[in-house]
């Protein structure tokens, strides 16, 4: 699978995010599972929400984060917002 | 004429209020409701409802932010003299599946006829109405037709509000409390802090409001003496913990509770430069209670903020449950927090807490203070007869606030409520006429503040390789040195499954759990099959499992020679007869 530029800024900006606010110190690529692989309960899932919208100042809703499971899906919302 | 319903209490406050509900964003914009307008915005959706043909008696969910149109519903449900239900909304990039089904089952128990919900939470929920069948569908406020209010009477002992105690898919408990319970706790809690010439009481909450904290505890007592409540959505609070500091400072409030994980987490997670100028020397009583009270967590928080104007004696362990409305014992105001070190042998062994001198080590406990007026505890022992001081047993309560039962569940009731007194589920003792908890007997699973069902988390790993079908047993508990409750998952290993399957089997029973539940399990304890304990019956026996497992003794079943047989024999009559014991005193069977 391969990133934009603009989706391999967003993937680090995760990766940060993931680093300074969910204390997680292994590499987040992304095909990774929010749930099973980055280890998010119902709270670390809240926090991953709250800080990615602040990192990148965007705004996500229901409707954007539903059917997000992978990072890369993440990755795929937060680019679609940034696009305005 | 006195207040005797929650109708009451917004009627007169609606009359010549100052006080109302800020709701404070994460921007930290607020908003700012009277309870007039509160009145108002309820007497519009109460017209919208039985012009739908809510009648009273109806249950109406409730799902909903923290926001203006929660208590439009709320209200508007009882002035039309139906029965709020307040479900909790779905947790962000949560599964949703799980949610739909949960909240499904919620309604479905809850016989709700008509789910009210935010338009956001609507579009989504849509699969979940499809499926618990709501007569009356799914409506937003605005979608509430305009028609003229007819507000019904409603009596003391009608009930006023159904709150579940834990979401699950397994047996939920609909507790089900009348306008008199709540009534009475808001009247006992409003007593702890009276207005004085100098002080008028505020508070501050970012709880949830279909938690009994955040709805019994914040918002009706700033009805009944028509204060002001700032109110923070929860998933803000958990994202950024300052916006709560902050606007505590920023609108001087005096009272804001919360439950032990949050004080840890403010502890941890919050930088000086978030709280620049803040000064919260106007906190008087910050209430730690829902879950276990840690000692560690107590001296953090005052630690970290003393320097922010947090004074001592404010922190103050609470103790209650939704079954009792919500308070049943509280620390006294303005003392500081009271922990007391135990011996570990015979807090263990003997079930008797002993004092152990300050040099020496031992089990710290910490005080959640004496019954609240109007309400008794005793400690029961397994013979079913009230413990003095000093010993260990299952706390039991009465008092004005207990709830009518568990909603259309005459067995749950009548092994809950026996002679007008609760059996909490909780185990503890009591010293000097002060509560201290030691463990659960309840088969509960108590994290962040919210009851989760053990068998939801057990049914999580029902298809993980490896794992013996219906041998699984899920338990949480305060470890010592530990910041809050942990999760342990007992499995049983699959006779025959190969070795690597075994090797995985704890990863892959976490992610089963955190996929399902969203709890991560802090300990998966692979067993050899025929360990767990069970009951005479066959059932699984979830604290006899915990108690095992913390003494060092979860130890599978031995070859069986006659010699042991023999002793088998003698120790399953002895087991027996204190499973009989057990019976009577209303313990695990």
């Amino acid at each position: 699978m391969s990133l934009t530029h603009q989706e391999t800024t967003i993937l680090e900006g995760i990766a940060t995010v993931a680093r300074d606010h969910l204390g997680w110190e292994g590499p987040v690529t992304p095909g990774m599972r929010l749930v099973e692989d980055l280890r998010l309960d119902s709270i670390r899932l809240l926090t991953l929400a709250a800080e990615v919208e602040n990192h990148f100042q965007v705004r996500l809703d229901e409707e954007d984060e539903a059917g997000i499971e992978t990072v890369s899906d993440l990755v795929r919302v937060v680019g679609r917002k940034l696009a305005g | 004429m006195p207040a005797e319903t929650l109708n009451d209490l917004l009627a007169a406050a609606g009359r010549a209020p100052e006080g109302g509900l800020r709701f404070v964003g994460r921007d930290e914009q607020a908003t700012f409701l009277g309870w007039a307008e509160v009145r108002e915005r309820a007497l519009a959706a109460c017209g919208g409802l039985q012009e739908l043909g809510i009648q009273p008696g109806d249950r109406v969910a409730l799902v909903f932010p923290t926001g203006p149109d929660f208590f439009a519903g709320f209200f508007g449900a009882l002035l039309a003299g139906a029965v709020p239900v307040p479900l909790y909304p779905p947790v962000r990039l949560g599964r949703l599946a799980e949610y739909f089904d949960r909240t499904a089952r919620m309604l479905t128990r809850a016989g709700a006829r008509l789910v009210l919900a935010d338009r956001r939470v609507e579009r989504i929920l849509g699969e979940t109405v499809a499926a618990a069948r709501p007569a009356l569908g799914c409506r937003t406020i605005g979608e509430l037709p305009a028609a003229a209010p007819r507000p019904v009477p409603v009596a003391a002992a009608d009930l006023a509000l159904v709150q579940f105690s834990s979401g699950t898919t397994v047996d939920p408990k609909p507790v089900a409390l009348s306008h008199r319970a709540i009534l009475a706790q808001v009247e006992v809690l409003n007593g702890f802090w009276p207005d004085t010439k100098e002080v008028r009481h505020s508070g501050v909450s970012w709880l949830p409001l279909y938690h009994d904290m955040g709805l019994i505890g914040c918002v009706f007592p700033a009805l009944e003496r028509d204060a002001t409540l700032t109110l923070l959505g929860p998933e803000h609070f958990v994202a950024r913990p300052a916006l709560w500091l902050r606007a505590l400072s920023r609108y001087r409030a005096t009272i804001s509770p919360a439950p032990n994980f949050a004080y840890a987490l403010c502890a941890s997670r919050i930088a000086d430069s978030e709280l620049l100028g803040v000064d919260l020397s106007s906190w008087v009583v910050a209430l730690d209670g829902a879950e276990a009270v840690v000692p560690s967590v107590l001296h953090a928080f005052e630690a970290r903020f003393s320097r922010y104007g947090l004074k001592p004696g404010v922190l103050t362990p609470v103790y209650g449950l939704s079954e009792a409305a919500l308070a049943v014992a509280f620390s006294p105001i303005g003392r500081p927090y009271r922990i007391g070190r135990f011996d570990r042998e015979g807090l263990a062994r003997e079930g008797v807490a002993r004092p152990v001198p300050p040099a020496q080590s031992g089990r710290e406990i910490v005080s959640v203070g004496r019954p609240i007026p109007g309400f008794q505890l005793r400690i029961v022992g397994v013979d079913g007869k009230n413990l003095a001081e000093g010993g260990v047993g299952r706390v039991w309560t009465t008092g004005p606030s207990l709830m009518e039962g568990y909603l259309d569940d005459p067995e749950a009731t009548a092994k809950a409520l026996r002679d007008g007194w609760l059996d909490t589920g909780d185990l503890g003792f009591l010293l000097d006429g002060e509560l201290y908890l030691t463990g659960r007997a309840k088969d509960v699973i108590l994290l962040h503040g919210r009851n989760h069902s053990p068998e939801e988390v057990e049914r999580a790993v029902e298809g993980v390789a490896g794992v013996r079908a219906g041998c699984v047993v899920a338990a949480s508990w305060l470890p010592e040195e530990a910041p809050g409750e942990e999760l342990a998952l007992f499995v049983e290993r699959r006779r025959g499954a190969p070795e690597e399957e075994i090797a995985a089997l704890p990863e892959a029973c976490r992610t089963a759990v955190l996929g399902a539940t969203g709890l991560a399990v802090d300990h998966v304890v692979v067993l050899a099959p025929g360990t767990l304990p069970r009951t005479s019956s066959g059932k699984l026996r979830r604290s006899e499992t915990l108690r095992l497992y913390l003494e060092g003794e979860l130890k599978p079943p031995q070859k069986v020679t006659t010699l042991r047989l023999a002793g088998a024999v003698a120790r399953s009559q002895l087991a027996y007869a204190r499973t009989r014991l057990q019976r009577r005193g209303g313990a695990d069977g």
